[in-house]
């Protein structure tokens, strides 16, 4: 079980700051690093595999300074955005050469086992160039995997990648969450992020936005009123109730959906407040339905707001 | 009328098969494609515009015969690559001007429908300075722009989406809803993303490894299962107090059947309409908040997880890279 | 689509319309559909031909892309007015030089604007991957080869015709014979046609061959200047050896010689600088060579781009 942790940290590249004053514990268990493009999600990648050493603030690995530090690289498996690959080698052999890279002791049974690992074997002896996109993304996981790290970094994994290779590459790194492994992936689409990963951190310009469940994260915006669409046997009649209540800002009646569209200012209060009048009143529930809890609207919110 | 129309179409190069006896009929309205990677799809859309032969079968776009009325089609379709494809020197408008004129259009008329165009996909006045200084969803716009400004009957929008952040992404769904609706403009649009078609589309074809694995209507994909999806809050007053197994074992007492989902998200299966009731009562007698109630929908995703062959799918899918 | 709980408001109707003639009146400016022309095909090739050729000389472009071909339209014809100066003021019975010598002299300004302006035709619809829009049109790819030679060939045309143009008008001031003039400003013209041909063909095959406009520039100047010094090495060799009709063989690795050889033989023109052909048969070669590029250019074009 290993945890990264970062603390205080910057990066600049001469005036331009990339990463400002973040701190963050990534966790065994697969972690979502959200952030519209350029927020500095890459920087804090490279910051956190050792490739890059931060302006100031420290990245650890179990408490060990990872920059500079050959015993916190071999933890780390870092599989980048980019595709210079070696398209003259075969899978094979581009695994192999990062294992030889590494000094493992048995650099063949290393690479067999990460490409076996990432259901690689069965093309491991063509050349990469006739690799499709999600082989590509596979193949540089094997030798990101290959001196079998606690840590696994993947920057934009999922990009350009068709949905069965989406679903394939999630199954696999589920299964290293669950292994205790510590993953995290990167990303800017929502929808990935949402069927990965529970615990996002999001960072927007550089800084860190927020960090949780992102349901959590919603509820925790008591700034925002909180949208629900909820259908019922007498909708006007629970909203009339509902409306009496000072936890309620707005309602309206939604023709098209034939539902009530309702502002809720105290979320604990309303959610409690729901089901007892619709209790009193002898109103059937149909649909209680958060209208803005998904990751989506948090990370607007979040984006919006900063 | 159907708008495209494929029996039986194949493709095969000399490595790999992109199509395989695909036979989708697509009716008009706003339809995704997903799942024809590389190879797949483009050769799709080439055989579409009749800019390619099939080896095998036929297709029919707008009721033209790909294979011989070509030029037809092209005219009345618009078509969106997924890739950059605008010169950064000019401007918007000279450029979806000069565009309507290779469609046909006289000169008067390439203008006046530019502006329109324009601003019907939301370009006002970044409309005159060169196209290199716009932002990615600018960009896509003004690429949507060049493939309406002829008032074609059908568009072909290829990964509209990719590359944008999430809210110029709603933006951009949006949009294509609108060209169907506010248009009349029927729309094939393809995308990686299932939930972005479960959001936007009439109908989807999902196609797997040149083959047709699925075509049909978005709300047959995501039809309610017979599961309520219930959650609720911990109770404000007493923090200790395990709220999700105390609504559990009510539930269960009352006689359903529950199943928790991972997170705090308990499936309650719906027998009839008290299981409303009896949910709504249970949360309100234990004093919790009810954060969701909501019949649980079927997704397109299934359509992938749930078929029994478990090779590795790039067996299938390595034709991206060989063409 | 939704309206608020409190009040149900209904949109209050008149009970008598207005009659007047002027109603009050929203105007839609939604979309609409066009069922004006579509002029197809024929037309979107004009329009791409037109556009190509405006570009070539930087109309419709920025300043900047302006300088270099109206420089060159500049550096091309001023000689031919400083000539005519001097013949009208002088009372030259005759031109100092034939029509088509002029343009072999200026080959090194036919071949730079070649080389700067063939990438501009092509390159940009390749570096920023253009063409999928041209071809999702009615055009096809042999329509864009047509188009783009026509313009390249037209804007080359008007470059070489424009000096020999001058000439003649300078001819008829100068009060010289009319009937000569004519006549050999009509070979002028056939030089300034071949030299746009052979040029505008060799010009567009390596500018298709590479998105990068810097690319093109220097191989095209490239191979112009090989060529012609390739050419001249060989000539001057085998003058020295004193195989003085062989040398023109030379002449056919060189395409501004071997159009000024050529015109100048089929002509009977008074020879000039290397000018001249190996034989009579040599002659006949020089122009089915002429054919033969020409052709060749245009089918590799047409080639390169059919299959996108």
């Amino acid at each position: 079980m290993t945890t990264i942790s970062i603390d205080r940290v910057s990066r600049w590249f001469g005036n331009v700051v990339a990463v400002n004053d973040v701190s963050m514990t990534i966790a065994p268990g697969v972690t979502g690093l959200l952030g519209p493009n350029g927020a500095g999600k890459s920087t804090l990648i490279h910051m956190m595999s050792g490739f890059l050493p931060p302006s100031s603030g420290t990245v650890t690995i179990d408490g060990v300074q990872v920059w500079k530090n050959q015993q916190a690289y071999r933890q780390i498996g870092l599989v980048p955005e980019r595709e210079a690959m070696y398209d003259f080698l075969t899978g094979h052999e581009f695994v192999l050469a990062n294992a030889e890279l590494h000094g493992l002791p048995d650099p063949g049974a290393a690479a067999q086992r990460a490409l076996a690992t990432v259901e690689m074997e069965y093309a491991q002896d063509r050349k990469v160039t006739t690799y499709s996109k999600g082989m590509k993304q596979r193949v540089k996981m094997a030798s990101a995997l290959v001196h079998d790290p606690a840590v696994l970094l993947l920057d934009e994994p999922f990009n350009g990648m068709d949905p069965r290779q989406r679903m394939h590459l999630m199954e696999l790194l589920r299964r290293f969450g669950a292994d205790g492994r510590t993953v995290l992936f990167s990303s800017h689409i929502l929808e990935e992020v949402e069927q990965l990963a529970r615990h996002i951190e999001v960072v927007v310009a550089g800084r860190h936005a927020a960090s949780g469940d992102f349901r959590k994260i919603r509820r925790l915006m008591t700034d925002r009123p909180h949208r629900y669409l909820v259908r019922s046997s007498d909708d006007r009649a629970l909203a009339a109730a509902l409306i009496a209540d000072p936890s309620t800002a707005g309602i309206e009646l939604d023709w098209t959906e034939k539902a009530l569209r309702i502002q809720a200012i105290d979320f604990y209060r309303f959610t409690e407040l729901v089901p007892r009048v619709a209790k009193e009143a002898g109103i059937r529930l149909l649909t209680v339905s958060p209208a803005d809890e998904s990751l989506e609207s948090v990370f607007s919110y979040l984006v919006t707001s900063a | 009328m159907s708008v495209i129309t494929t029996d039986n179409l194949t493709k095969r190069f000399p490595r790999v098969t992109a199509l395989d006896r695909l036979t989708v009929d697509v009716q008009p309205g706003v339809v995704g494609l997903v799942g024809a990677n590389g190879a797949g799809k483009s050769t799709l859309i080439k055989i579409l515009l009749g800019l390619a032969p099939a080896t095998e079968g036929t297709a029919r776009v707008l009721g033209l015969d790909v294979a011989t009325e070509g030029g037809a089609i092209r005219e009345r379709v618009g078509y969106m690559p997924e890739h950059d494809c605008l010169p950064p020197d000019v401007s918007a408008t000279e450029f979806v001007v000069h565009m309507a004129r290779m469609s046909g259009l006289p000169a008067a008329a390439a203008r006046e429908r530019t502006a329109d165009t324009l601003r019907h996909v939301g370009l006002y006045e970044e409309r005159y300075r060169p196209i290199g200084g716009y932002s990615t969803g600018m960009k896509q716009r003004v690429k949507l722009a060049q493939a309406l400004v002829h008032d074609p009957q059908l568009v072909l929008l290829d990964e509209p989406t990719n590359g944008l952040d999430p809210v110029g992404r709603d933006d951009m769904l949006g949009l294509i809803r609108r060209v169907h609706t506010d248009f009349g403009i029927s729309v094939l649009v393809t995308s990686h993303l299932l939930g972005e078609l479960e959001r936007t589309c009439d109908h989807v074809v999902v196609i797997d490894g040149g083959k047709l694995l699925r075509s049909s209507s978005t709300a047959d994909f995501t039809q309610v299962t017979q599961f309520l999806a219930v959650e609720v809050t911990d109770k404000q007053s007493d923090p200790g107090f395990d709220a999700d197994t105390a609504l559990r074992d009510r539930l269960t007492g009352d006689g359903l059947t529950t199943v928790p989902d991972g997170s705090r998200v308990l499936l309650v299966e719906l027998k009839g309409d008290e299981t409303y009731d009896l949910v709504r009562d249970a949360v309100a007698d234990l004093g919790l908040g009810l954060v969701r109630m909501e019949q649980r929908r079927h997704h397109i995703s299934e359509v992938f997880s749930t078929r029994d062959d478990d090779t590795p799918a790039d067996l299938t899918k390595e034709a991206s890279a060989h063409v | 689509m939704s309206d608020s709980l409190q009040t149900s408001p209904q949109v209050p109707q008149p009970s008598q319309p207005p009659l007047e003639p002027r109603a009050d009146v929203i105007h839609d400016i939604g979309y609409r559909h066009y069922d004006g022309a579509r002029l197809g095909r024929s037309y979107a090739t004009r329009s791409l031909f037109l556009l190509s050729l405006r570009g070539s000389f930087g109309l419709g472009r920025s300043i900047k892309s302006k300088i270099l071909p109206m420089a060159l339209l500049a550096v091309i014809s001023l000689p031919a007015l400083i000539i005519v100066a001097v013949a009208v003021y002088t009372k030259m019975g005759k031109l100092p030089l034939e029509y088509p010598h002029y343009l072999s002299i200026m080959q090194f300004v036919i071949a730079v604007f070649v080389a700067a302006q063939s990438p501009v035709a092509l390159s940009r619809d390749l570096r920023f991957m253009t063409l999928p829009l041209y071809f999702s049109r009615p055009l096809t790819s042999r329509d864009y080869v047509r188009a783009k030679f026509a313009a390249m060939f037209s804007a080359m045309f008007i470059l070489t015709a424009l000096p020999i143009l001058i000439m003649w008008v300078g001819s008829l001031l100068a009060s010289m014979s009319f009937g000569y003039n004519l006549e050999h400003f009509a070979y002028g013209l056939v030089a300034a046609a071949l030299y746009a041909l052979l040029y505008s063909g060799i010009g567009l095959v390596i500018a298709s061959l590479t998105p990068r406009r810097g690319f093109g520039v220097a191989a095209i100047i490239a191979l112009f200047l090989i060529s012609e010094a390739v050419s001249g090495i060989i000539y001057g060799v085998l003058t020295v050896k004193g195989h003085d009709h062989a040398a023109h063989w030379a002449i056919m690795i060189n395409p501004g010689s071997l159009v000024d050889s050529t015109v100048t033989w089929l002509f009977n023109l008074r020879r000039q600088g290397l000018a001249g052909v190996p034989s009579t048969l040599g002659g006949y070669l020089f122009i089915a060579e002429i054919v033969l590029l020409a052709a060749a250019t245009y089918g590799l074009l047409v080639r390169r781009y059919r299959k996108i």
